[in-house]
């Protein structure tokens, strides 16, 4: 194949004459296509163009998708497709979508890339791999990896942790919701599930439903039969569809959560038969919130949520007969967001509203069977060190910002010099964006497994052109535990240009490192010289699970058909390859009227199931490590920013999905760029008006965009939506609209979950 | 042979363009904010300062072709290329279009805009010629929308949902004043 | 040739005699303006035929612009022109009867000059030639409005022709066939407004009847012009007493169109009615409307009419130069002051403040071809009265 050397601009002219040449040869459409009055046969598909997975048909004619239609046999996407999902077809067809294995060949980050065969890539990341792993001894460690995408998380650490042995993954949790998933799991012993169709009285804290879809929760908030309570400092489409919309101070949830407590226990309004039969420690919260005299009218100075306010939709939260306190699904806000979730699982114990309808339920998901590898064992190989210093941290996704800052401050223990990125934009996906440049810069070998020419791809030595979802079927996966379903997303179109299934990359590579990898290994590892000796090289290799590609022997089609046998049936299996779904009453799900079904009859739920478990309010670990054992107000958290300053804080437009969908060209069309959301009659008084070039400036560094003066923010807020403001020219359709958020907030981290606090940044704001 | 109308349960809709990427996609609708089909219209403004805001007369409305009983585009089109098909759907001989744009000028909900692809004016046909012609009973945006606020049936049908949900429900017309007698509804 | 003199009797002309004329300052300035109308029209096609409608600023929301502005205004001339002529002709008017040959011919080339701009501005122009005939939309104002003006073309046409024989009996059979038909195509013209359900402001019986009005305004302006231009100033007495009486006529139709318009302003304000209330104060406080076509279009003639009492012609030529400003603004106020008030409230993104009015200016190709069209006119009309014997013979 001819090498093109390209400078930056031609890249893209490249890609841009690559394109043209592929429409004709794979007769894709660039814009929309318009659907044709034949009948085909549509392909169950699962969505991906943001992390909830919803269900859909894919119309395919003569080739070519025109069109992504909503299951109605899903439970969890209750027949629906949102904006993104319909754009799914521009995100195949996006002309700037990476199309083959790229090597950089210019000085990072500047864009010069040159074509090569996927042998060759292959070459390339082997021969810098070994070197690396032989100069740091086996320390498999020293490869860190990280993805962004649920789907196929799982095989990817099968490659790299179990396989190439090292501990350092990282994911988005650290990023957004592990406070959450933590809280939740730490004080009732379970993730759970909210039951948001079953609450009639519903209180959500910041999560904005209406405009980040999750299903099936938003979906059954619109229907629902329920009164609905928004707490936001700003006034969210979720705020604008509440009944109830409270303004208050950013991060400040914490002491409403409190008051509730203090009300629901100096009134004695929860329920005393729950409390008995499940709270641990029940007397310890009840000391700590009375003596702490967490009162309505404290909390209205904390909040600005007025006491009358929060006494009466206190009482009426427990007054109601499923009650659910919202727990969100967002990225972590400010220092207390540990607690602030705890104290959300708290109230709805203390409501008794766990394991039972319109609740926190336990319900009963269908528990996929692992597929069995055999995982080498690596004597050399170091433990992870991003959760030095961090209570809990999940042991599985780390820590984000404290690996980076232990890398760019080489305060690790040994050095990481590699790092595979997979659908995971790190270069926009944290606060502090310099600094995430500045971790890249000091890797050895940075690979890029993703389908757009990303901020992060750009930063690649190597980039691997991976196919979208709509190009790839995934192994089946369970979802939900009220009303359990298995969905399983098949492949609609071959992958167009060179790209690959992850599993076909992880495949290639494993096939080159497998064998030049155990060398290096029998040349540290004395275990493993050892049992070289007793078996011999072959048997050594093989039973060691040496083969980095044993998962991928089978192609995914066959590993899908084998494990549903195995654990199901036939039925299961045709269900799930001609309608992408299966439950156990698919046949008989009853139409409820336009288009909305009844999956699961309602005695057939599982809002209740028979579990063991605690509610503990008191966590000694916390209590150990210095921290507070129980949800707690410190002055620290107050509001409190500079004169003339503002807080920033962030968020999303329904039509994106973080930075993933920015060049899509339909949803640009729909939001093409991000504004300042800053308080009208403070924009008044600095003269800012709508349109207006802002610079924003933190400690960390400014950014510019345009003002939009609105009613809808308090005074010292500001806010703009997260996704905007790439820097990769080749993303032809974002590059230059809007600013990235992440370029301002400052990389603060709490310090029980290792997460990102993205809502503890000041700014200020210059008209230009 | 039905005659379509839509009914919409508009307090439901939360502004998420489900509906307008959907139509774009399945009629292959030009990209860019001018054309378009349906349109979700943000009526109202919150009021007040932002600890005391009044966020109640915020609404939005789904917006598109109201396919009226007595239509001013059809009587306004000097070529007679306007036509009402065995669905009751107004709808337009393509290679009869002379794009006078008199049809633009005469629809009093702005419903029509120039198709630039086919060079004649285009609007809301419920998917006459992709999905209903394939013999499906929903359109692009009906089925899409995370909310299922739009009802979409035969009105001579008494059976249908539509036409049971219309009986149930008070409901309004837009501009009914006008005497367009629209087959859209939204209901209250 | 000599066959089509046997039907039409012309000038002698060679084709070189037709580009001579006789280099005054004032012809000349006429040719200079001429050719660069003509190029500019020219331009305006090409760029319209490269970009199609994307040469144009007419928007979803504001599909009809200058071009139809300016098709009005050539179509409106056209019939004043008819009328004019018809007076002596057809009415048999002596004062006027001189007067029939120059006005009829300029009642065809204004139409031409009309047929030429509305070709530009239609889509799928001989699409409309061939489903007029084939599919007639007989509910459609403008199918009645392009069929009678196709119509009176060929009536006015016929007229020439035996106004150019001096045979009076047809010309007057034809003449009035042609004027009536004019007049069911003006007034259709107004109908394509008056029908307007959705624009309040324009619903109504004020359009067709307004377009007639203002029609014999526009033609006894042209006639001005024409007359001004062709005698230097130096207008002979058969021409004088015909022109001093149209003085008088214009007068009396100018003090019926300010009647007119002040009450259609104070019935369309008065009571509030939203959408045309505020439309017409909307309308009544716009630049266009008040120094265009009160200030130009009414009140300046007016006022010199009335103080020169009937007898300053050569002023009259000056002012119907305003006159015609005027009248150019009434068309485009017509056509964008219908548009003007937004049939929804248009805020459809996030980031939009709903726009209370509706903008629109013209882009340089629907400039270029709507005024360029005047020079068609003016070239036609060279043409013709190189052609032909417009001036007054024995009867």
């Amino acid at each position: 194949m001819k090498i093109i050397e390209t400078s930056r601009r031609k890249f893209l002219q490249g890609s841009v004459a690559l394109c043209v040449y592929a429409t004709s040869s794979f007769s894709s459409p660039i814009f929309t296509t318009k659907t044709s009055d034949k009948k085909v046969k549509d392909i169950p598909y699962l969505c991906n163009m943001c992390r909830n997975k919803c269900a859909g048909f894919a119309r395919v004619e003569n080739g070519t998708l025109t069109k992504l239609n909503p299951n109605q046999y899903f439970p969890k996407s209750r027949n629906m497709l949102c904006p993104k999902g319909n754009a799914g077809i521009q995100a195949l067809y996006d002309s700037d979508r990476l199309k083959y294995p790229l090597i950089r060949i210019g000085e990072r980050g500047d864009g010069r890339y040159k074509r090569v065969t996927w042998d060759e890539a292959n070459e390339y990341i082997k021969d810098k791999l070994l070197k690396i792993i032989d100069e740091q001894k086996d320390n498999r460690s020293t490869v860190a990896y990280c993805n962004g995408e649920g789907f196929n998380k799982d095989e990817y650490i099968k490659f790299f942790g179990s396989k190439l042995g090292s501990a350092n993954f990282l994911d988005e949790g650290s990023i957004c919701l592990n406070t959450k998933l933590g809280a939740t799991q730490l004080t009732i012993g379970d993730i759970g599930e909210m039951d948001v169709a079953g609450s009639d009285y519903m209180i959500i804290s910041g999560a904005n439903r209406y405009e980040s879809l999750i299903t099936p929760d938003s979906v059954d908030m619109i229907h629902a039969k329920q009164k609905l309570i928004v707490l936001d400092p700003r006034c969210t489409m979720t705020a604008i569809k509440a009944d109830e919309y409270l303004p208050l101070h950013p991060g400040t949830d914490l002491a409403f959560c409190l008051s509730m407590i203090y009300i629901a226990l100096k009134e004695e309004l929860y329920d005393k038969a729950y409390v008995k039969k499940y709270f641990q420690d029940f007397d310890k919260l009840q000391k700590h919130i009375l003596k702490n005299k967490y009162t309505a009218q404290w909390a209205e100075e904390k909040s600005h949520i007025s006491a009358e306010k929060i006494e009466r939709i206190t009482r009426e939260f427990f007054a109601a007969s499923h009650p659910l306190y919202y727990l969100g699904r967002r990225s972590v806000w400010s220092a207390n967001d540990f607690q602030l979730r705890r104290a959300m699982v708290l109230i709805n114990a203390l409501a008794g509203s766990i394991n039972r309808k319109g609740g926190i339920i336990f319900g009963k998901p269908f528990r996929l069977k692992e597929e069995e590898i055999t995982e080498p064992f690596y004597n050399n190989a170091e433990g992870r060190f991003d959760l030095d210093g961090i209570v809990y941290g999940s042991q599985k996704g780390g820590s984000w910002l404290n690996f980076r800052e232990k890398v760019i401050n080489q305060t690790a223990p040994y050095t990481v010099k590699v790092l595979f990125v997979r659908k995971h934009n790190i270069m926009q996906n944290m606060p502090n964006i310099t600094k995430t440049k500045k971790m890249l810069t000091m890797m050895d070998l940075v690979v890029v497994l993703d389908t757009m020419p990303s901020d992060t791809a750009m930063m690649a030595d190597v980039i691997l052109p991976e196919c979208t979802y709509l190009e790839r079927e995934d192994m089946v996966v369970s979802f939900n535990r009220l009303e359990p379903s298995l969905a399983l997303r098949n492949r609609v179109l071959a992958p167009l240009y060179e790209s690959k299934t992850m599993q076909d990359i992880l495949k290639g590579l494993g096939k080159k490192l497998s064998t030049p990898l155990f060398e290096i290994s029998s040349k540290y590892d004395e275990d493993l010289q050892d049992a070289i000796k007793e078996q011999g090289k072959t048997k050594a290799f093989n039973e060691g699970g040496y083969n980095l590609a044993e998962l991928y022997k089978d192609d995914i089609s066959t590993r899908n058909k084998k494990l549903i046998l195995t654990q199901f049936d036939e039925n299961v299996y045709v269900s799930l390859k001609t309608k992408g779904v299966w439950h156990p009453y698919i046949e008989n799900q009853k139409n409820l009227g336009n288009d909305l079904y009844e999956y699961y009859p309602e005695d057939k739920r599982f809002y209740t199931v028979q579990k063991k478990y605690k509610v503990n309010c008191f966590l000694k670990k916390l209590q150990k490590y210095g921290f507070d054992a129980m949800p707690t107000w410190h002055d620290r958290y107050d509001f409190k920013p500079a004169k003339d300053s503002f807080r920033v804080i962030t968020g999303r437009y329904v039509t994106s999905t973080q930075t993933a969908t920015t060049n899509n060209m339909m949803l640009k069309d729909m939001k093409e760029t991000n504004r300042l959301w800053i308080n009208a009659q403070v924009a008044k008084k600095l003269e800012i008006e709508e349109d207006d070039y802002v610079i924003v400036t933190s400690s960390v560094s400014s950014v510019v965009l345009q003002a939009y003066p609105t009613n809808k923010i308090a005074p010292q807020v500001v806010w703009f939506a997260h996704g905007f403001g790439a820097t990769a020219q080749e993303l032809t359709n974002a590059f230059g609209k809007g600013a990235s958020d992440n370029m301002i907030i400052e990389d603060k981290f709490e310090k029980i979950y290792g997460c990102a606090t993205m809502h503890e940044t000041d700014v200020n704001i210059r008209k230009l | 042979m039905a005659n379509y109308g839509m009914a919409f349960d508009y307090k439901f809709c939360i502004n998420c363009h489900a509906c307008e990427v959907a139509c774009k996609e399945e009629n292959g609708i030009d990209l860019g904010a001018k054309n378009h089909r349906l349109w979700i219209q943000e009526d109202g403004n919150t009021s007040g300062d932002f600890w005391n805001l009044d966020k109640d007369k915020v609404q939005f409305m789904q917006m598109q072709c109201q396919e009226c009983e007595e239509a001013p585009c059809l009587k306004a089109c000097p070529n007679g290329a306007i036509y009402r098909d065995d669905n009751g759907i107004v709808r337009l001989h393509k290679n009869l279009c002379d794009l006078t744009m008199a049809c633009m000028h005469a629809c009093p909900y702005g419903a029509r805009y120039v198709d630039e692809k086919r060079h004649v004016t285009d609007k809301c046909i419920f998917c006459a010629d992709t999905r209903l012609a394939r013999g499906e009973t929903t359109t692009a945006c009906q089925i899409t929308c995370p909310a299922k606020l739009r009802y979409f049936g035969d009105l001579d049908d008494e059976k249908s949902e539509i036409s049971q949900i219309l009986k149930e429900r008070k409901h309004f017309t837009l501009k009914s004043e006008l005497g367009t007698k629209p087959k859209l509804f939204y209901l209250e | 040739m000599n066959f089509i003199k046997k039907i039409i009797p012309m000038k002698d002309f060679t084709l070189r005699s037709l580009m001579q004329f006789e280099k005054t300052p004032l012809n000349m300035l006429m040719f200079v303006i001429t050719i660069a109308l003509l190029v500019a029209f020219g331009w305006g096609v090409v760029e319209y035929l490269v970009h199609s409608h994307h040469a144009y600023n007419i928007t979803r929301q504001h599909p009809w612009g200058l071009l139809i502005a300016m098709y009005i205004f050539f179509v409106v001339s056209s019939t004043g022109l008819c009328i004019v002529g018809s007076l002596g002709d057809v009415f048999g008017f002596k004062d006027y009867m001189a007067m029939s040959k120059r006005a009829i011919l300029g009642s065809i080339v204004t139409i031409l000059a009309g047929f030429a701009v509305i070709a530009f501005e239609i889509g799928h122009p001989v699409r409309m030639l061939i489903y007029n005939v084939l599919s007639p939309g007989l509910t459609s104002a403008i199918w009645w409005m392009g069929t009678l003006y196709g119509i009176y073309l060929t009536f006015m046409i016929i007229e020439f022709i035996f106004l150019m024989r001096n045979d009076m009996k047809n010309a007057r059979i034809f003449g009035l066939t042609g004027l009536l038909v004019g007049l069911a195509a003006h007034s259709n013209l107004g109908g394509v407004f008056g029908f307007l359900n959705a624009r309040i402001i324009s619903n109504g019986v004020f359009y067709p009847t307004y377009f007639i009005l203002t029609a014999f305004i526009t033609g006894i302006y042209l006639t001005y012009l024409m007359y001004g231009f062709r005698y230097k100033m130096q207008i002979p007495d058969d021409i004088k007493k015909g022109l001093l009486g149209l003085a008088k006529i214009q007068a009396l139709l100018l003090g019926i169109l300010m009647f007119f318009e002040t009450w259609k302003l104070m019935t369309a304000v008065y009571g509030g009615m939203p959408g045309r209330a505020d439309t017409a104060e909307h309308i009544f406080h716009s630049a266009g409307f008040l120094y265009g076509e009160v200030l130009c279009g009414m009140v300046i003639p007016f006022v010199v009419m009335l103080a020169t009492k009937w007898q300053s012609i050569k002023l009259y030529v000056f002012t119907s130069f305003i006159g015609m400003i005027g009248i150019f603004f009434m068309r485009y106020d017509l056509v964008h002051d219908t548009q003007v008030k937004p049939l929804q409230m248009m805020k459809i993104t996030e980031y939009q403040l709903p726009p209370t009015w509706i903008e629109y200016f013209p882009s340089a190709a629907e400039i270029a071809i709507g005024f360029g069209a005047i020079g068609i006119f003016f070239m036609l009309y060279y043409f013709g009265q190189k052609m032909f014997e417009l001036d007054a013979t024995e009867h």
